[in-house]
């Protein structure tokens, strides 16, 4: 049943794109000044929406686990957040190369590059923490209270990093030299957002699936030593 | 369609690809690893409980 | 307040072990005084690049000699099974952390004022033009990495790397206090009046010390009990 689902949503994520790729790449008009390049944001701004659904699901995992003690939210949670990651890598990435082929430089302190990257780190702490520690019940406690923590951090960050920005302007790394993208141009955006949400959905369902199963060769192990 | 920059979008869009099905393939070298980790496990039971079933 | 009875009992605990051995304080000053040397090397130290730098060398001092600090907050418990009998204490976890946070607080304060005078001296810069603002972003900096320290010096506690960890996980989550830290005393080391445009990072301090104080007592029972 649970393999059924995940094949269903990859397919669903999949017939998404399908639908959009052609649509961006060969309906929507050429940028004044970058040519084709610009159409990277339409996989580097939905990446970041689906870290942040991803990281959203962790948090409300965490206060679930630390409420009710049921160790499944642990599995989402951790699940989540990697998934969370490894689109958080995508945005960082794309932003880079991005970055670099349209205003010739690889990494710049752009309030959004600043906040994805901080957040990136702090993520990635909450899995370093969950590899130290050993015990599983105790790793599930503590990895939600650094979950809850660095989703408080983020909204925190981001919103001073844009204010620490319009205060030592830097380049931006976004289209708007009139204003904003026509609208016409942001559909495809969204769609695609939904793509990835389905695929990090399934990708999540996986890893749940894998944290587990590792939960049962933990007990299991226990009880082979205690005969 | 301006061919300006094809070859950066291409780079681009293969980096995205390339970490999503970078984490698919560590997510499915885990597995390999836990089903291995799960086997043993179940075989080290079964031993065991096979030890001590003739104490019985 | 029961609370802070109990809160402040577990802080004059700490406060006078540290007292009677002063090891921390020496260490974390030691380590103060490396990196100002240091960095006279990386900078160097005329009066225009200085004011410009000064809160944010003053501020990465305080980060790095706070982090050994805060290390030992927990980690002074571990001889002896300490840790454990102040769980099994009446003591709540909220106010085991308060009180934590307090004794650690008075002595990263101690280092902050030490090091002023020593960063004026060493880099020929007056910071006395706007003391009283000063020292409100010292105290609320200072009780942000406090706070935040605290909570993860009691998470990290019984794992193998925790002087490893503890820095790794601290200092993303302290980014948005440091900015409004930096920001604040550049200006003020400056000499320089806070215009409109820079009271936001007062806010955004207060703010930061406010929601991490809440969820930092809210959550403390989690880390130690479960």
């Amino acid at each position: 049943m649970r393999n059924k689902l995940i094949w269903v949503l990859v397919a669903a994520s999949a017939a998404v794109l399908a639908v959009q790729l052609p649509i961006i790449f060969f309906r929507l008009p050429d940028e004044l000044n970058q040519g084709m390049v610009y159409r990277i944001i339409y996989f580097h701004v939905p990446a970041a929406f689906t870290a942040f659904t991803c990281f959203f699901t962790a948090l409300i995992c965490s206060v679930g686990l630390l409420t009710t003690s049921n160790a499944g939210f642990d599995s989402v949670a951790a699940a989540a957040t990697e998934t969370g990651l490894a689109f958080a890598t995508v945005n960082l990435v794309t932003g880079s190369i991005w970055g670099r082929y349209a205003w010739g430089i690889w990494w710049t302190w752009d309030a959004r590059l600043t906040s994805m990257l901080v957040c990136w780190l702090l993520y990635a702490g909450y899995l370093m923490l969950r590899r130290a520690v050993e015990e599983p019940t105790q790793r599930a406690r503590l990895s939600a209270v650094v979950s809850i923590f660095a989703f408080a951090d983020v909204i925190i960050v981001w919103k001073s990093i844009e204010w620490w920005r319009t205060q030592h302007p830097q380049p931006v790394l976004s289209l708007r030299g009139g204003g904003g993208m026509a609208a016409g141009m942001q559909a495809p955006m969204y769609w695609d957002w939904l793509a990835f949400v389905l695929l990090a959905a399934a990708l999540i369902l996986i890893r749940m699936r894998q944290e587990n199963v590792r939960r049962e060769i933990d007990s299991l192990r226990r009880f082979a030593h205690a005969l | 369609m301006d061919p300006r920059n094809f070859t950066y979008l291409f780079y681009g869009l293969a980096a995205a690809w390339l970490i999503i099905f970078g984490y698919v393939l560590t997510i499915a070298v885990r597995e390999r690893k836990l089903q291995k980790e799960l086997e043993r496990v179940r075989r080290m039971i079964e031993e065991k409980e096979a030890r001590r079933r003739p104490d019985a | 307040m029961r609370v802070l009875n109990a809160a402040w009992v577990v802080a004059r605990k700490d406060l006078r072990a540290e007292l009677r051995t002063k090891e921390t304080l020496n260490a974390s000053l030691s380590f103060a005084l490396v990196i100002l040397l240091l960095f006279s090397f990386i900078l160097d130290p005329d009066s225009q690049t200085m004011r410009a730098m000064s809160g944010g060398l003053l501020w990465l001092v305080f980060m790095f000699a706070g982090a050994l600090i805060l290390n030992r907050s927990f980690a002074r418990e571990l001889p002896n099974d300490c840790l454990e009998a102040l769980i099994a204490s009446p003591a709540s976890g909220a106010e085991l952390f308060l009180g934590k946070c307090v004794a650690s607080f008075i002595l990263l304060l101690v280092v902050e004022v030490i090091c002023l005078p020593v960063f004026g001296i060493f880099y020929n810069v007056r910071w006395t033009r706007q003391t009283g603002l000063l020292i409100a972003v010292l105290l609320l900096g200072g009780w942000a990495l406090t706070v935040i320290g605290t909570l993860f010096s009691a998470l990290t506690v019984n794992l193998r790397l925790r002087e490893l960890m503890l820095p790794t996980l601290i200092y993303p989550f302290l980014v948005p206090a440091l900015m409004a830290a930096i920001q604040l005393t550049n200006v003020l080391i400056g000499g320089d009046t806070l215009e409109r445009d820079d009271y936001i990072w007062f806010r955004v301090l207060i703010g930061f010390d406010v929601i991490f104080s809440l969820l930092g007592l809210a959550l403390a029972e989690s880390v130690f009990v479960g």
